[in-house]
């Protein structure tokens, strides 16, 4: 199958790219590792006029750790260099992994985790991390510079937070400090090349053995990656016994209202979300 | 040489330099290393036009109208054939033996019946255009009602999906076996009865190759190059559709990236590429979208099944009843020896004394069914063997023990006619439970801790069958030996990646006592080479290997009785070994080949040597006409599968140990070879058991792709060992019996009976995904599976 | 009109310039402008592998890339990797083990197990399926192709010692 004809525009600054996308509106799509493009655009699940590539725009391609700021990714650093990247497996491994399960090693050499996030499908392995670990989301626009919040940025299916002619340019994630950890755990049928039928991430905070803080976040259980509140409330105050992670898990549970397809039912996805939210919280307990 | 032919040229194992051995390479190897050897999809000429074929978006549905003119008026566009401007001669089916069987229009006249019928063609310039084209032909349907579940179809009123009025409604084939003493007396006085039902689902084939052809019309004759398992049943049928003698069809298989049976069907696409190119003068070529493979080519069965079984006392088997009922979709042609073939497993391996089978392969509008790997092997030993499982479990007796009690063995003849020759299916279960540790783990399982047992058995060299007719059945080869010693070789048979043309050229240069490179192979090339008819059955290795061996042999006898009488000996003491013509009796006496065939042709007046020999087994037509009763092929392979498992009862994810896999193919030829085979085996048996369904809503394939059509990656597939050193076959090319087919089988059973044991959840129904254990161990019913 | 753009690359050591419609693949454009039909076509969605080649190095599926995108670019092909006319070691050895059946996701399955090897001469059994985990084969089980990488490493390791 050909795909579909499009102009490609391959912009060479911020400023033309955002210009481009800004004029050509819905007609035109940034691209970067165009893994997520190409596949539905044979699909004919959508179609553009411009292709607007990032690739030629210098200064984008970075993955750099600050003890201040954390962990920040580029817009065209792929999930390759995330997952084999030793200050990434040092400092978040629970980033390196939800970059390593993405589809395949094929993908993730071209593909970037920025891109992963921008596509918003609802199972993206990175989102959950994303959201739970309060990223920045740093975007360049026509009225220049912004920073949006994980939480703000998933929006629906495929539907980001951002505006027209705004475009990503990197990703921060806060560091993690001594007392805190991160997990994110996939739940797939193959041990590669699926989609999550869901995916849990969490990150806690324990002070003298008592949970400070929690964030869970929760992957292919609603139009977006989303938190589940009283689950994390769940554990705030508690010693993280057997007990408070179960009633923990029963939230995340509760929280979440997925589809049933052709991946998974309903009742499956529910009930993988209490599994997986149990064992993502100790796999947290066990990296601190 | 006929079957029973003289043996006395037959080379000793003694003298066996190649066989069993790993001391050559595939003859394709360096091609497909480098890129460089050509599949369908890679021959390309200057002017060639690329086609495509419109397809029906639902089903069933009557065409109203069909309006070309605007894709007409796209520049670059040829060749439009629609059903109404041109005209095809006869129905697509499978066989010549099954030709009143055919019931598929090579375009859809009147009504489309599948998903991805085949309604239009187009030939373009380039892909692109033959798209745009495509998306302007505009075709108006009007919705018929469907049926989608093969007993919905068999009900009275149930729409007619592909029925004439004949016989019960939509039952497009319909087999039934009874033989043996009174099965209602057997019932009465068995210690044990039990009455079963199980279920196994749609899987596709999934070569990586997707289906194609190139085709071109120059002096008034066809060549089609087709990535097909059986060339020369392609030429039958593109001769008799486009309405010429088969003298003006020329079917050439280059390379093929897998077959599976997936290629066993003469499809649309390839006779709309070769009208194309007689319309327009220019090669078609025409190459399927994965998704175009999947639901419009073929797949496997689901299968319904009903068991009743009765066993005596001490657990032996003693007569069985059962009821397959075939989802086939609207279209017979590979699927239709599928119904009496579902049949023919239900004896496997075991004895009975008693048997009554009946199967039915119903019309329905859901994606048509064909032959895949095993026929119809794979759903009837996963329901059978579970059969026996539970069984075993319900007398309390040790389930490989249970096994071995109706074991089949050696020179057991079945009352349905079946006659065992070699049979290791005893040794099999003994080395696979050895080996997974059977005994000293099971009583000491963990929680979530299970191994499972299945055994198969399966057909070693079918063939179309039919009375006496080795003209449709047998493989035939040509062996042509040069004044330099140098063999050429004629095969018929079809390569398709498992390595049938290696295995043919070790045989030739085994016999001839030749290096593999003094053995060049032509292969499958309906102008060229030998009649075969085609790669199913698990015939290659045993027919055309035999076929092979007889004219290799054909050749040696030959040239010995020139070279015999220069020596004053008898022409049976000579052998050819190591490149040389030698005496069996005195060492003195030998020369190369070479200098003999140079010999030969000063005796015989310059005239090089030809061999020929052909094979083919003797069966009758009972299969589809009459008691069913026969003896389906010259010999039979036997194999049991075992599988370690852990299973996470929170998740129903299973955790593979290792899977064991014991099969009896007779000698192996080539050990790496059968390895390969018996591992690929497993791939797709556990992509059958666990990873792959074909879920469909009303006809239309959901996941028609690799994303969600799960194909086991290298992470996903355990440890596995493979034994297979077993006794020789003693009608089987130097010993072997079939090693690629009937080990699918017992994959999946073993599996699921390895699951059963670590849940304590008797499985019915494939796949054994999580989701579906899930739903087992929590009460839930799993209705996820549209029909 | 389709759009097209002018590209210079570098395809297995060898300067080429071309023009090519914008919405032409890598793939396409090997195979049927510059006729370098080793690399298979299987899916053309990214989710085979038989389409696998190398650009810059690392392994991706050309066909969800662009021609387009290839500029600049150094593209290294099944074609590309014997060297004076000797096979990589990597070929060498799956003819050796009998590591394919049919073939057709071999180039694809070479090339992903150059792009590993290349950065990583000692990879663990794990790292070689890995490596492998986005090309599908449907005949082997990938147990000898794995063998025929381990076997491949040891060689190259062994030459360089």
């Amino acid at each position: 199958m050909v795909l579909p004809q499009f102009e490609y525009l391959a912009p060479t600054t911020l400023e033309e790219a955002s210009k481009l996308l800004l004029e050509h509106g819905d007609r035109a799509k940034a691209m970067a590792g165009a893994t997520d493009l190409i596949p539905p655009m044979r699909d004919k699940a959508f179609t553009v006029d411009y292709l607007v590539d990032l690739k030629k725009i210098p200064g984008l391609d970075y993955l750099e750790y600050d003890e201040e700021e954390g962990l920040k990714i580029g817009a065209l650093t792929t999930l390759r260099e995330i997952e084999h990247s030793p200050i990434v497996k040092e400092k978040n491994p629970a980033l390196a992994y939800s970059a390593k399960v993405v589809a395949s090693t094929q993908i993730r050499a071209k593909g970037t985790l920025v891109g992963n996030i921008c596509n918003a499908s609802p199972s993206c392995d990175n989102g959950p991390n994303t959201l739970c670990q309060n990223a920045k989301i740093l975007v360049y626009g026509p009225n220049g510079e912004r920073t949006i919040m994980a939480e703000d940025f998933f929006v629906g299916v495929k539907k980001t937070a951002l505006q027209p002619g705004e475009i990503v340019t990197g990703v921060v994630f806060p560091p993690l400090a001594a007392n805190e950890s991160a997990a994110y755990i996939k739940h797939a049928v193959r041990k590669a090349m699926d989609l999550a039928i869901i995916g849990v991430a969490v990150k806690i905070k324990v002070e003298d053995g008592i949970c400070k803080d929690a964030k869970i976040a929760l992957g292919a259980v609603a139009t977006t990656p989303i938190r589940a509140p009283k689950a994390e409330e769940a554990l705030i105050g508690t010693a993280l016994t057997e007990e408070d992670i179960v009633k923990a898990s029963v939230e995340a549970m509760n929280a979440c209202n997925p589809i049933s397809d052709i991946r998974a039912s309903k009742e499956y996805r529910k009930d993988m979300i209490r599994v997986f939210t149990k064992r993502a919280i100790k796999q947290a307990m066990e990296k601190l | 040489m006929h079957k029973d032919c003289d043996k006395t040229y037959f080379k000793k194992p003694e003298f066996y330099r190649l066989t069993g051995e790993n001391n050559y390479v595939r003859i394709d190897a360096e091609d497909k290393v480098t890129g460089h050897g050509q599949y369908v999809g890679d021959i390309m000429f200057p002017d060639m036009l690329t086609g495509k074929m419109l397809r029906a978006p639902f089903a069933p549905a009557r065409i109203v109208s069909i309006d070309i003119s605007e894709a007409e008026k796209l520049p670059g566009v040829k060749c439009i054939l629609t059903p109404f401007n041109c005209e095809w001669k006869h129905k697509v089916g499978n066989g010549e033996f099954a030709k009143e069987f055919a019931d598929k229009e090579v375009l859809c006249t009147e009504i489309v019946r599948q998903v991805g019928d085949d309604v239009c063609a187009v030939a373009a310039i380039d892909e692109e255009t033959a798209q745009m084209a495509i998306d302007l032909i505009k075709v108006e349907y009007e919705k018929l009602p469907g049926v989608y579940d093969p007993f919905e179809a068999m009900e009275e009123g149930a729409p007619e999906v592909n029925w004439e009025g004949k016989g019960l409604r939509n039952i497009g084939m319909q087999s039934h076996m009874c033989a043996g003493t009174d099965i209602d007396e057997e019932f009465g006085n068995a210690a044990y009865v039990q009455h079963r039902d199980y279920s196994a689902h749609r899987m596709v084939h999934a070569a990586m190759e997707p289906h194609g052809a190139v085709a071109t019309y120059r002096n008034g004759e066809y060549t089609i190059w087709m990535s097909t398992q059986m060339a020369y049943v392609d030429q039958f049928w593109y001769a008799r559709c486009l309405g010429v003698p088969e003298n003006h069809v020329r079917v050439i298989k280059p390379l093929v990236g897998g077959g599976f049976g997936g290629k066993l069907d003469s499809y649309s696409f390839g006779l709309c590429a070769a009208r194309m190119a007689q319309i327009t003068g220019r090669p078609v070529r025409m190459i399927l979208t994965r998704e175009e493979v999947f639901q419009s080519t073929r797949n496997r069965h689901p299968i319904y099944m009903h068991i009743d079984t009765a066993f005596a006392a001490d657990g032996e088997m003693l007569a069985k009843k059962c009821y397959h009922v075939l989802d086939g979709g609207p279209y017979g042609g590979s699927g239709v020896a599928a119904c009496a073939q579902a049949t023919l497993w239900a004896n496997f391996p075991y004895k009975l004394r008693s048997v009554d089978f009946t199967a039915r392969r119903v019309y329905t509008n859901n994606p048509s069914a064909g032959a895949m790997r095993g026929y119809t092997a794979c759903q009837v030993h996963f329901a059978h063997d579970l059969n026996m499982q539970y069984a075993a479990d319900q007398m309390g007796i040790d389930p490989v023990e249970f096994r071995k009690r109706s074991a089949a063995e050696p020179g057991y003849v079945a009352p349905a006619g079946l006659t065992i020759t070699s049979c290791a299916y005893k040794e099999t279960l003994d080395t696979a439970a050895k080996e997974i540790g059977w005994y000293e783990k099971k009583d000491n399982m963990a929680e979530g801790e299970g191994i499972g047992f299945a055994g198969t058995g399966f057909v070693s060299g079918t063939g179309f069958a039919v009375l006496e007719a080795p003209n449709q059945s047998s493989a035939c080869v040509t062996v042509r030996l040069n004044k330099r010693g140098m063999a050429t070789l004629y095969i018929g048979s079809h390569d398709i990646g498992q390595g049938s043309d290696t295995v043919m050229t070790a045989i030739v240069a085994e016999e001839l006592g030749l290096p593999m490179d003094m053995v060049k192979t032509f292969m499958s090339d309906t102008y060229l080479t030998p009649w075969d008819s085609g790669s199913y059955g698990s015939r290659v290795t045993f027919l055309a290997g035999n076929a092979a061996r007889r004219a290799a042999v054909d050749a040696k006898r030959q040239l010995f009785e020139v070279i015999a009488p220069m020596w004053g000996v008898m022409p049976e003491t000579l052998e050819c070994l190591e490149g040389k013509v030698i005496s069996k009796e005195k060492a003195e006496l030998q020369m190369p080949i070479g200098d003999a065939m140079f010999k030969y042709m000063t005796v015989k007046g310059g005239d090089e040597l030809v061999g020929i020999g052909s094979y083919y087994h003797r069966t009758d037509n009972s299969q589809y006409n009459g008691e069913n009763t026969t003896n389906y092929a010259p010999a039979y392979s036997f194999s049991t599968g075992a599988a370690h498992v852990h299973v996470d009862k929170e998740t129903g994810v299973i955790d593979i140990d290792e899977f064991v896999f014991a099969h009896d193919c007779g000698r192996a030829l080539n050990r790496r070879a059968v390895e390969g085979q018996l591992e690929g085996s497993i791939g797709m048996g556990l992509g059958y058991a666990i990873y792959e369904h074909n879920i469909t809503k009303e006809g239309k394939i959901l996941n028609p792709n690799f994303r969600d059509y799960r194909l086991p990656t290298a992470l996903d597939m355990p440890k596995m060992r493979t034994f297979y050193d077993f006794a020789p076959d003693a009608e089987g090319p130097l010993g072997a019996k079939e090693a690629g087919e009937g080990s699918a089988a017992p994959v999946a059973p073993a599996l699921a009976n390895a699951v059963n044991m670590a849940t304590g959840v008797y499985f019915t129904e494939l796949p054994l995904d999580p989701e579906h254990i899930w739903r087992a161990l929590n009460g839930m019913k799993d209705d996820r599976n549209s029909k | 009109m389709a759009h097209k753009s002018m590209i210079s690359l570098i395809i297995n050591g060898d300067p080429v310039d071309a023009i090519v419609k914008d919405n032409l693949t890598l793939l396409d454009f090997l195979r049927d402008q510059l006729f370098l039909t080793g690399t298979k076509k299987g899916c053309e969605q990214g989710e085979c592998g038989a389409c696998t080649v190398m650009i810059d190095g690392k392994p991706v599926n050309s066909c969800c890339t662009l021609a387009v995108e290839c500029d600049g670019h150094e593209i290294v092909t099944i074609e590309g990797i014997a060297k004076n006319g000797e096979l990589h070691p990597i070929q060498k050895q799956f003819i050796d083990k009998w590591a394919m059946q049919c073939g057709y996701c071999t180039p694809g399955m070479i090339m992903s197990a150059k792009a590993l090897l290349d950065v990583n001469p000692h990879p663990t059994e794990l790292e070689i399926r890995e490596a492998i985990e986005g090309n599908l084969c449907r005949c082997t089980g990938y147990a000898k192709i794995v063998e025929a990488i381990q076997a491949a490493a040891a060689e190259m390791n062994w030459e360089e010692a």
